[in-house]
Parts: C-alpha cells; structure tokens; sequence
C-alpha cells in the first residue's frame, strides 16, 4: 500500500506553492470585494505557469488537485475546478479563452468567460453567453447567471457526469487548502495573544476547538486523495468518493474557518480582518457543483443498498 | 499512489492468508464467545495455533521467541484475521505492551522466563496502570511499593484491567518515593496475579457487561528480581508500555474506527419501513456519518502506508481514532433510531452497541486528552499550566 503523494507530486505543490503565494492572497480577494479589482492571479498568469492545462497535456487529476490544494490555499481565481472539468468534458479546449460550464444556477467562473458549456435535451453545447451577477458574497469564484445566446453541439454528453465529479474532487481540494490555511492561521494567533497572563491556546477550549478543525483537515485530506486516485484509476469507486469529498469540503471548510473567527475574537469578525475572507469561500463553495445537502444524501443512496 | 501490496507483501499475505485457511477450525471466532467464557481453552488453542505458524510476536526480536519482522507483516495478519472473522488474541495485551516493555527492560532471566510463554499463550497477562484516583493524570497513582529486604510490598488499587480475571501475571505501576516529583517517584514490577493477596474483581459497564475488572493489592510481596527498570524509573519504562499500544491500538489493521457494513446493512434493511420525509432525515445523517467512517478509513490507510515505508505512527494517528469514535457512536444511534418502536427496549445489538460506544471515547486516552496531544505535539500549542508542576507527589496530593 502507498497512499501518499509522489516524489513528483510533492515537487509539483512545491512549485505551485511559489507561484501562488507570490501570485495572489486575501488581499485580493478584498480589493476585488471592495472595487471589483481584477481577480488574482488571474486567468493569464495562471495560464502562463501551465497548471491550467495538467489534464490537457497527460497529467492525472491526483496531480491537478495538488495543484488545486494550494491555489486553494491563496483564495486564487479563477478555479482549478473549472479547468479540470471543462479539460474532461473538451479535452482539446482552448483553456485560456476563459472557459465556464453552466448548470443551473450561478455559475463558477462565468463573470469573465468567453466560451460557456452547458448540457441542453440531452445534448453538450459550446457557445457565447451574457452574463449577469449579483453582490458577490464570495468575489473570487467569478460567478455569474449566464443566459446562453449562440451556441454549438459537440460531442462529449458522454462525458457530462465525469466531468462534474472532476470538478467536485477538484473544489474539494481547493477547499482543503483553503481549510488547511485557515487552521493555521487559527494557529498561529493561539500562539501569540495572549488573555488572563497566558497563550489563548493553551487554554483547552480554544485548543480543542482547533484541533476539532485540523482532525476535520486531515480527514479531508485522505478523501481528497482518495478521491483524486479513483477518478484516475477506478471510476467505478468515483460517484461515491466524489459525493463524500464534495459534502466533507463544505463541512470541514466552514467548521475551520468559523473556527479561524472564534479563535481571534473581536477581532476576527470585523471587515478589517482577513477570516471573513476566507469565511466566504466555505459559504459560497458549498452550493457549487451542486451542494452538500445533496452530496450526503447521494453518500447515503451509495451506501444503503 | 496506489492500494495494492508490494510483491514481497502480497507474497507474505498469501502465506497467512493460507496458513489460516488450514488451521480455521483450531482458531476462534468474533462472537462466539470464547474470550468471554470462563474456560478460556479454545482462545489460547487459537492463539497457540498462530504462534506455531509464526504470527505471534511479529515486530518482536527473534531471539526472544519472535519473528524479527515488520509493522507492516504484523497489519497483515491483524488484516487477514481480520476477514477470516477470528478476533484479537486473548494474549493481546501482552503481545502489544507487557512483552515489549519486558523485552526493553527486563532482565535476562525474566525474558527467559516469561516472553516464549506469553507468545504461545501459556499465560496471560494484563497492564495495571490506570487507578480509581489516576486516569488521565496516570503519573498521580497511589498504589505503594515499599521494599522489604530483597523484596517490596504492595498496597493499592488498579482498575480498567482488561482481562485481568484471566491473567497469571500483570506490569504493575507503583510508586516507591512519595518525596519526588510525581513522574520520579515510580517503578514497575511483574506481578504474579495468583500471588496471596491480589483480587481480581469484574467492574460492571453501562451497557450491562463486564469487560474490564478492579484489581486489589493487599500487602502483595514481590522479589526484586521482578523490578522492570531502575528503582524510581517506572514513567520511563511505562512510555515504552503506551507508545506499544498506540502502535497496537492505531496503526496495526489500517481500518481504524467502526467499519461499520452490518450497522450500514440494517439501516438499509429499515429505512423502507419509513416515511419519505423521515427516509430524507435518515440518509441526510448517515450520509454525514458514512462520509467521516470512509474519511478515516483512508487516513488509517496514511498511516499503514507510512508504517509500510519503515515510519512509526505519532500522535497525529490519534485524529482517526478521535474521528471514528465519533462517527461510530452516531451511527449507532441511527441504527436505534431506525428500529421504530423497539428502540425504547434494551433489546438487539444496537442498544448493545449504543451503550458501550461511550467507552470508547474514554478507553485508551480520553477524547480530551487526545486533543491536548495532537494540540501540543502537532499543532505546537502551549500546555496548560500545571498546578502541581514543582511540587512533589506528598504535596501535590495535598492540593
């Protein structure tokens, strides 16, 4: 048995990790939350490290997710999610056109798309779109209503499902850096305030609290991975792996970062401060790609047979 | 990343896999009872069994009886027993952590003595640590070891004695200097538990059996030469004892928690009988529960990958155990929830299961002190101030 990442795998979230802590951070989440500044990195840089393309040019989901992780990780935009599933649905996709797939509801990734997917009677459709937002609760996820306007049929209805599972493995990892980040902040500030002579974190109610969240992280973690592995080498165990892993990211996001407020206190609920930031992408991410609601109870229908 | 055994692993596997399969009518199994009855000759028949084939004392050196072989040989077999449905040896507690404290710090003739015996299940033996006064605190035990000449008399009390009804002998944890600090003042000794003086009594559980006992010592003599370690070094030699059963407990079978398919299978067997609205309550809580129990399935399959590259498990192995607790317990709650009417009668197995889920959130390391050890140990926090930091055990009792 080797579940664990690769030697390969661990230099890839190596170099991810320089780019994106370099590339983008909360603090471009606020700017676009506060002016509607352009997201970061953005679609360009992105494109030009070619993490963007991992599927396109023979790299495994496992390796596109490690990816996720850390773009997850900087609140990055645009997704991974959404180049991972679009490169399964149009596998020679021009990726850098700003790719977007609809289903219904908002959009991921809409808001500065070009080329819109959407699955009409039956039948996948490529086109041009209009698209419409509203205030965003979560600016980075670039969501959008999209009404489609000229569109083309293209093979690949085929492929619709699989596509949405990569897609919800995918999120899944970017939540898991989001969470990941959001516990160690957590951390951190446990480890420098101090309240009645002592370290906030060495108080058990505040310890307990963030080890509640990093169990959460690390069981995360393992689905991730886990079901990363099936949508490359067993797609027979994927519809179960990527419902579990779509419901535990929404679960374990919101617990780490509603953790992340607890723990600073005052001032972990003000404007001023980055938690919210990180706050908005758990309560965005859950209805993405359908919602954990949903997730469960197909966890459930898997399982009780 | 992959699932499967090496060619060397999955070659080992088929040889128990086979040894097993020949010898299944000499071994026991889960639920028949066999460990619980007072006769327990077909448990250590089992036990024996494995041990002639070489699968008792895996990870133990060869020259006291074991096979010098790996953790990862060691999860194979618990893995292979596993689905043959055979359980633990009743010899487990000495397999896993009174034999390697013996072989850490005993002396020759006490390895001589007691290690092949206990392997082939000859004896048995129990771990008498956790008292009436000291759970979580262990280091705060009170039961006396004073020395008389070449020997040392014993007053005091054990409890949570898994098996020691059973037993022939026991590590016993006593203090020896009440004047030093609370870890200082220890030492360990092998008790002879049909010694004049031990008594051996069962401690009744909320769910109605008895698994564990109370053991009392009054005025018990035991001979130097059964000291384990120096005099006052007994907390050293008891971490040897509890980093064994972590590796024991957490990393041997790789499917840490409740695996729970015959809860999932009942479940399913009744959610027919509910109404839609209630069936859409009932997948929405098992499908939360299913997704933690999967969740730490494959974080206990980190950590036999980790075993099988030659890494020990550390205190992060504690988040599965924490998690699948957890979720265990809410799983059989739904199971009750399920049953309809007969959920308000302490009947079936799930009530059974209800009431000794509980247990499992303390036995081994609370729940909260497993959360202090992953706080402090991983994530790097402070510990919280220690009132009896500095005082020695006289006066910190005085507290």
């Amino acid at each position: 048995m080797n579940f664990d990442l690769s030697d390969e795998q661990r230099a890839l979230a190596s170099a991810a990790r320089d780019f994106f802590s370099k590339a983008a951070s909360p603090a471009d989440s606020r700017a676009a939350l506060e002016d509607g500044s352009p997201l970061a990195p953005g679609l360009k840089a992105v494109a030009d490290t070619g993490f963007h393309a991992i599927l396109q040019e023979g790299g495994t989901v496992l390796d596109l997710s490690v990816v996720a992780t850390e773009a997850g990780r900087v609140l990055s935009a645009p997704s991974i999610a959404g180049f991972g599933r679009v490169s399964v649905l149009d596998p020679t996709a021009d990726l850098t056109a700003g790719v977007s797939v609809v289903d219904a509801g908002p959009a991921l990734d809409a808001a500065t798309a070009t080329v819109f997917y959407a699955l009409r009677d039956g039948q996948l459709v490529r086109g041009a779109g209009t698209v419409t937002s509203g205030p965003p609760l979560d600016p980075t996820r670039g969501l959008a209503d999209v009404t489609l306007t000229e569109v083309t049929p293209i093979d690949g209805a085929d492929r619709w499902e699989h596509a949405l599972r990569v897609g919800q493995v995918l999120l899944a990892a970017e939540d898991l850096g989001t969470a990941e980040r959001a516990v160690e902040i957590g951390v951190q500030y446990a480890k420098d305030r101090k309240a009645f002579g002592r370290a906030i974190g060495s108080y058990q109610a505040v310890k307990h609290s963030l080890v509640n969240a990093f169990v959460g992280v690390e069981q995360l973690r393992s689905l991730a991975w886990w079901a990363a592995w099936a949508a490359d080498e067993n797609p027979a165990e994927l519809p179960l792996a990527a419902a579990a892993v779509k419901g535990l990211a929404a679960t374990v996001l919101e617990q780490a970062t509603e953790t992340l407020i607890q723990v600073h206190g005052g001032i972990g609920f003000t404007w001023e401060h980055d938690a919210h930031l990180y706050w908005r992408r758990a309560k965005v991410d859950r209805f993405l790609l359908g919602d954990d609601v949903e997730a469960y109870d197909t966890v459930a229908r898997l399982s009780l047979v | 990343m992959n699932f499967d055994d090496t060619p060397e692993e999955a070659a080992y596997r088929e040889q128990v896999r086979t040894y097993i399969a020949d010898h299944r009518d000499q071994l026991i199994s889960v639920g028949d009872g066999a460990r619980r009855e007072g006769d327990l000759t077909r448990a250590r028949e089992s036990q024996r069994v494995m041990y002639e084939g070489g699968y008792v004392g895996i990870t133990w050196p060869k020259d006291v009886g074991g096979q010098g072989g790996s953790p990862m040989q060691q999860a194979i077999v618990d893995q292979e027993l596993g689905k043959a449905g055979v359980p633990g040896h009743v010899g487990l507690i000495g397999i896993g952590m009174c034999g390697p404290t013996v072989i850490s710090h005993g002396s020759d003739d006490q390895k001589q003595r007691y290690l092949k015996r206990l392997l082939s299940c000859e004896d048995i033996w129990c771990q008498l640590f956790s008292e009436p006064a000291s759970g979580s605190d262990l280091a705060a035990l009170r039961t006396r070891a004073v020395r008389e000449g070449d020997s040392w008399r014993i007053n005091g009390q054990k409890v949570w004695t898994t098996l020691a009804q059973y037993a022939d002998y026991g590590i016993l944890l006593t203090r020896t200097d009440p004047t030093l600090a609370k870890h200082k003042g220890l030492t360990m000794f092998v008790v002879d538990m049909k010694a004049p003086g031990v008594t051996v009594r069962p401690l009744r559980q909320m769910s109605g059996s008895a698994e564990f006992n109370e053991v009392f010592f009054d005025d018990v003599i035991v001979h130097d030469s059964e000291r384990l370690g120096e005099v006052n070094d007994g907390w050293r030699v008891g971490l040897t004892t509890l980093m064994s059963e972590r590796l024991t407990l957490g990393g041997g079978g790789g499917e840490m928690g409740i695996s729970g398919g015959t809860a999932a299978s009942f479940i399913a067997s009744q959610i027919g009988s509910l109404s839609e609205d209630r069936q859409a309550l009932v997948r929405q809580d098992f499908g939360r529960v299913w997704t933690q129990l999967l969740a730490t399935r494959y974080t206990g399959y980190r950590l036999l990958s980790a075993i099988s590259k030659g890494a020990m498990p550390g205190p992060e192995a504690s988040a599965g155990k924490l998690a699948g607790t957890k979720a265990g317990r809410q799983l059989a709650d739904l199971a009750v929830r399920v049953s309809g009417d007969g959920g308000v009668w302490f009947e079936g197995p799930w009530q059974a299961s209800q009431a000794g889920l509980p247990g499992l959130a303390i036995a081994g390391g609370t729940d909260e002190v497993l959360r202090n050890v992953i706080g402090e140990r991983v994530l790097g926090l402070p510990p919280e101030p220690r009132a009896d930091k500095g005082l020695s055990f006289e006066e910190s009792v005085k507290l």
